[in-house]
């Protein structure tokens, strides 16, 4: 075990320093640059040029590579092309609102859809299962940013019980206005909950059809332990691969919940610094938000090695 | 068993109903949409002539609808068919070589993409080559790429792992004969389900990426682009929302049901 | 002052008489209750991110000048017609010649208690007209000011400009973004210290600005205690406004007038016509080369349809002349319409009938891309091919400098000799038309040199005109500026934007 999650961590080292190239390429190859676009509707052609030269936008990209790449490894992301505040800052905050989010969301996401899919599992083929399944297939086949416009529609402007952006509020309000999460996580969880509690039915489906669960049951392991002990861990197994997946989901959803509701997340941050081609920022956000991807894939993969370890028998 | 799966023919029949339904207006539509087409009205209008209003420019939606599935199942079906494509080799020749090196010089390079969180690369994508589908399309299935890999080559493990494989070469079978005449075939069910599903999350995800503005252009007639173009109006003409919204859920609840059936099926 | 101004020449052009009617009481005249004080007053603007910025003499959008304008004042700003009004200034005058300009300054506090004097005015230019700067949005404009020999004069009370070429414009100029007199010594743009009615607090860049009343204001405290300026897309601010969650959304669309119709919560405060929407016509290449191709698209375009389908009918119908209802703007010229048949014989004429043109816009606004297509159909109607294509939107005003044959155009408001002098001079820095002709130009100087005004307010009138019969300008509208305003607020009036009575909170209150 250790060996594999060494191995496993060492990969993603490697993986982190690929993608930081990857990343470099994909924001060199965007068209235009910050000089360009910040000059937008009042442009002179003279301006953007002393902008560029100003910003160093003019040297090879190899140099430009080289200084982002030092700069990277002795831990300085930068500063941002717009503002020339520290990329750190901007990233923290946008970062911090965003952790919050999906925290909040991960906290309620994971034991709600296990309990659902266990419940779904156990009594696979009846009324309760067949009923939830069918609601959850739905669900599933909303696209968020759908279930975002209704939800603001109904439940804010409507019945004005929560608020319907986080305009004048940030992560900071949300002790005293806690009504500001509902809605986006809502959303968040709608599609994910479904995604999970599919897979944990299934894993646990195939955990009761499992030789050593009917043994089990034939020795007469009382249900309550049955369940717990030998059910439960390895009804988590598809749920837990899927959980990289969920992870993706997640971040796709969050661009959308924080576009819907002005959430002054990274997803904001990202595109914003997209549209204005500030590259530090852009490289610094997608890099950290790659990062806590392939931390997510690490430990999908170690917890999955874990609790179901396979043997590769073709060799 | 489940309730449901006891009358496949009911279930299964719903499932591709579903399925066919925007498949056949996106395959058709644009055929008929000049015939049903009325010309232009006031933006925002409910009846008058549009079974399904209009837009915010006065287009009929009955109309956009018709134009508009090429791009919006297309665009996920090109992406998900080119995943498919380069993944499903790499997958398979992973799974098959008895060299392990090759297996990770095959494998790694593929993982380090995985990893990517597929709306951030669209973001990029999407603005920086806005209003070209064919960039949406390949970052899409480029995405794709590393997911069915992984799959193609774990399910290819499995059934090699699996007591028929292990019969075959107990009896002398050719490796080759393993390979193609018996994991192959184990695989595609699970690959034709998996690409079910991810044609439905491609739908989504580029549906998403043209309602953030980041995919066509705002006049197209796609149906993300016409969600996202009408949303203002969702409480004044809901039809411009709800009518391509409905077709997108159809689709993706269908192609979900039919993987499903497919996965059971095999169990 | 005045005896010194009579010896040298000097004409008064404005002053206190004309200009005093904008504020106080009048302003708050015409509304039936007596304001009320106290309360927060929250604004949301389209935002622009990063890009926003606290430092008044900077590139900006309108979040941004409208935050400017809450903690800063300018010496001149603009009336609803455009016309230029004493704010700091109280009055000014100048020479035969217009080169020499002389401005009275109002005994005003900034918010750190230092009396306004003419070394800050001065210290003001200077920032503005910095070489280092590239992102000094009017330094283009007021380098015709020759610094070194404008000096204080009245002790301080008053500051004489001179100017390297005659401009009778001078007090648009100053009164154009990007103007704002900030305190001699500003260097950290985070640390704003003006004159104007509130007092800075904070900023987060994309986000959102508070700040506090000013209670030494020169015009009288604000009404409301704390002002804040947010920043949100489209959708954000329409739901937020509806909810209750600010009280004042700017820029909405017709589509949202219609949603709140009939909605108790919030209202629409309308300005009509107040900004131009178009397409740009390359001249310096085929076909528009050809004055006659560009007068056929003039007349291909269908404006009533592109009104009322683009703008929602929210919106006047152009007539290839910017500024309509501004000082300036010619009158009784005939409405243009459309002529199908006359525009075929002209592009035959021309010989452009068989060649594709290529009409490059982008995402920028609903408006550009709807309006290309639109009059890529209406142009197929007289058989000629127009090309639509996309670019990236974050660079498409300096892209479409160098790209395509027809361009998307649109302005805001602003007074008419700016809107041509930096857009229609040989070299002017956003020269989408690409009208390089030296005999406009010069027709354009002896305009704006004019000291008497009914003879510049003729020699307008036919710069004008020559532009829009030969000219490279399909202005085919001029959309209705809609803001959405809680019912709870008052005093908020309809006014162009970048005008002074635009974003201004200090006159409105809450109910």
């Amino acid at each position: 075990m250790a060996r594999h999650a060494l191995r496993r961590v060492s990969l993603a080292v490697v993986q982190l320093a690929a993608l930081a190239i990857l990343i470099f390429l994909l924001t060199a190859l965007l068209p235009g640059d910050a000089a360009e676009v910040a000059f937008n509707e009042q442009a002179s052609l003279e301006q953007v040029a002393q902008l560029r030269t100003q910003l160093g936008l003019d040297r090879p990209l190899a140099d430009r590579f080289a200084d982002w790449a030092g700069a990277l490894l002795s831990g300085d992301l930068g500063t941002s092309l717009i503002g020339g505040e520290p990329v750190g800052g901007i990233v923290a905050r946008s970062l911090a609102t965003t952790a919050l989010l999906a925290c909040v969301t991960a906290v309620l996401l994971v034991p709600l859809s296990l309990v659902l899919g266990l419940v779904m599992g156990l009594r696979e083929g009846g009324r309760l299962d067949r009923a939830l399944s069918a609601v959850m297939l739905a669900l599933n086949s909303v696209p968020d940013f759908v279930l975002a416009l209704v939800a603001v529609a109904v439940f804010a402007l409507r019945l004005g019980w929560f608020p319907s952006t986080w305009l004048d509020a940030g992560a900071a309000d949300l002790l005293t206005r806690p009504g500001l999460l509902v809605l986006p996580v809502a959303v968040l969880l709608a599609r994910t909950v479904c995604l999970l509690a599919r897979q944990f039915r299934a894993g646990t489906i195939a955990a009761l059809h499992a030789d050593y669960v009917v043994q089990a049951r034939r020795l007469g392991v009382p249900r309550g332990r049955l369940v717990l002990r030998h059910v439960l861990p390895n009804a988590a197994v598809p749920g837990v691969q899927e959980l990289a997946r969920t992870g993706d989901q997640l971040l796709g959803g969050v661009l959308i919940v924080e576009a819907v509701f002005a959430i002054p997340g990274s997803a904001t941050a990202l595109v914003d610094a997209v549209q204005g081609r500030d590259v530090p920022v852009v490289q610094a956000l997608t890099l950290l938000l790659a990062a806590v991807a392939l931390a997510f894939n690490v430990a999908a993969d170690l917890v999955s090695h874990r609790l179901a370890p396979r043997t590769e028998v073709l060799r | 068993m489940t309730g449901l799966a006891r009358r496949p023919s009911f279930g299964t029949a719903t499932a591709a109903l579903l399925v066919a339904v925007p498949l056949a207006i996106a395959v058709l539509g644009p055929l008929l949409a000049d015939a049903v087409t009325p010309p232009d009205g006031a933006p925002y209008t409910v009846g008058d002539g549009h079974p399904l209003g209009t837009d915010r420019l006065g287009r009929d939606v009955l109309g956009l609808l018709l134009r508009g599935g090429p791009s919006a199942l297309g665009v996920a079906c090109c992406a998900v068919a080119l995943g498919y494509l380069a993944g499903a080799p790499l997958g398979l020749a992973a799974a098959s070589t008895r060299h392990r090196w090759l297996d990770e010089l095959l494998m790694r390079p593929v993982e380090i993409l995985l990893p990517i969180p597929s709306l951030l690369v669209i973001s990029v994508v999407g603005v920086g080559w806005r209003g070209h589908p064919e960039a949406i399309a390949l970052a899409v299935g480029a995405l794709n790429v590393p997911a069915v890999a992984r799959l193609v080559r774990a399910a290819a493990l499995d059934a090699a792992s699996g007591p028929v494989a292990e019969a075959m070469r107990m009896q002398g079978e050719s490796r080759a004969r393993v390979l193609f005449g018996y994991v192959g075939r184990a695989v595609l069910p699970v690959a034709a389900a998996d690409a079910g599903t991810r044609v439905g999350m491609a739908v989504f995800t580029v549906a998403a990426a043209n309602f953030l503005g980041l995919g066509l252009e705002p006049t197209s007639p796609d149906w993300g682009v016409t969600i996202a173009g009408s949303r203002e109006a969702l409480l004044v003409q809901p039809w411009a929302v709800g009518a391509p919204a409905a077709l997108l859920v159809m689709f993706t609840v269908g192609l979900n049901l039919l993987s499903d059936r497919l996965l059971r099926s095999r169990r | 002052m005045r005896g010194e101004s009579t010896r040298r020449g000097f004409l008064g052009l404005a002053g206190g008489a004309a200009g005093a009617v904008l504020l106080g009481s009048c302003a708050k005249g015409g509304e039936t209750k007596r304001p009320r004080k106290g309360g927060t007053v929250r604004a949301v603007f389209p935002g622009a991110g990063a890009k926003e910025t606290l430092d008044p003499h900077a590139q900006r959008q309108f979040v941004d000048i409208a935050r400017h304008k809450a903690v800063f004042d300018k010496l001149v700003e603009l009336n609803g017609t455009l016309h230029p009004v004493p704010r700091l200034a109280t009055r000014w005058e100048t020479n035969a010649e217009a080169t020499v300009w002389r401005f009275e300054l109002r005994d005003a506090a900034f918010h750190d208690g230092h009396r306004l004097d003419a070394d800050d005015v001065l210290y003001s230019l200077a920032r503005i007209l910095d070489p280092d700067a590239a992102d000094h949005k009017a330094k283009s404009s007021l380098s015709i000011i020759d610094l070194r020999r404008s000096r204080a004069i009245s002790g301080g009370r008053g500051v004489e400009l001179v100017l390297k070429r005659p401009n009778a414009e001078l007090p648009s100029l100053l009164a154009m973004t990007g103007t704002a007199v900030v305190r001699r010594g500003y260097r950290d743009p985070s640390r704003p210290v003006g004159t104007g009615p509130f007092q800075f607090r904070s900023f987060t860049a994309g986000r959102t600005f508070i700040a506090r009343r000013f209670d030494d204001h020169w015009a009288g405290p604000p009404h409301v205690d704390e002002l804040r300026i947010l920043s949100a897309e489209t959708e954000a601010r329409g739901n937020a406004v509806q909810a209750g969650e600010v009280e004042y959304a700017h820029e909405m669309s017709p589509t949202f007038a219609r949603v709140v119709r009939g909605n108790s919560k919030v209202r629409i405060v309308a300005t009509p016509g107040s900004g131009a929407e178009g397409f740009a016509l390359k001249t310096d290449r085929p076909p528009f080369d050809d004055p006659d191709a560009a007068m056929a698209m003039k007349l291909l375009a269908d404006r009533e349809k592109l009104v009322n389908t683009v703008l929602g009918g929210k919106g006047e119908l152009g007539n290839d002349i910017f500024g309509r209802g501004f000082e300036y703007y010619p009158e009784n010229v005939p409405q243009r319409g459309r002529d199908v048949e006359e525009a075929r014989r002209l592009l035959r004429k021309s010989g452009a009938l068989n060649k594709e043109i290529t009409f490059y816009t982008a995402t920028i606004a609903d408006t550009f891309v709807d309006s290309a297509h639109m009059f890529a159909e209406q142009a197929a109607e007289a058989g000629l091919r127009i090309k639509v294509t996309t670019g990236p939107p974050e660079s498409y005003f300096t892209d479409m400098l160098k790209t395509g044959t027809i361009g998307s155009h649109r302005s805001g408001a602003m007074p008419i000799p700016t809107y041509l002098s930096e857009r229609f001079l040989s070299d002017s820095p956003q020269n989408a038309t690409a009208w390089h002709r030296p005999d406009f130009d010069e027709q354009f100087v002896k305009a704006q040199s004019e000291t008497d005004e009914k003879k510049r307010t003729e020699l307008y009138r036919d710069v004008q005109l020559h532009l829009r019969d030969t000219g490279g300008l399909v202005l085919w509208g001029h959309p209705d500026w809609l803001n959405a305003v809680s019912t709870k607020l008052h005093g908020v009036k309809p006014a162009p934007p970048n005008t002074l009575e635009w974003a201004r909170f200090d006159t409105v209150w809450l109910g």
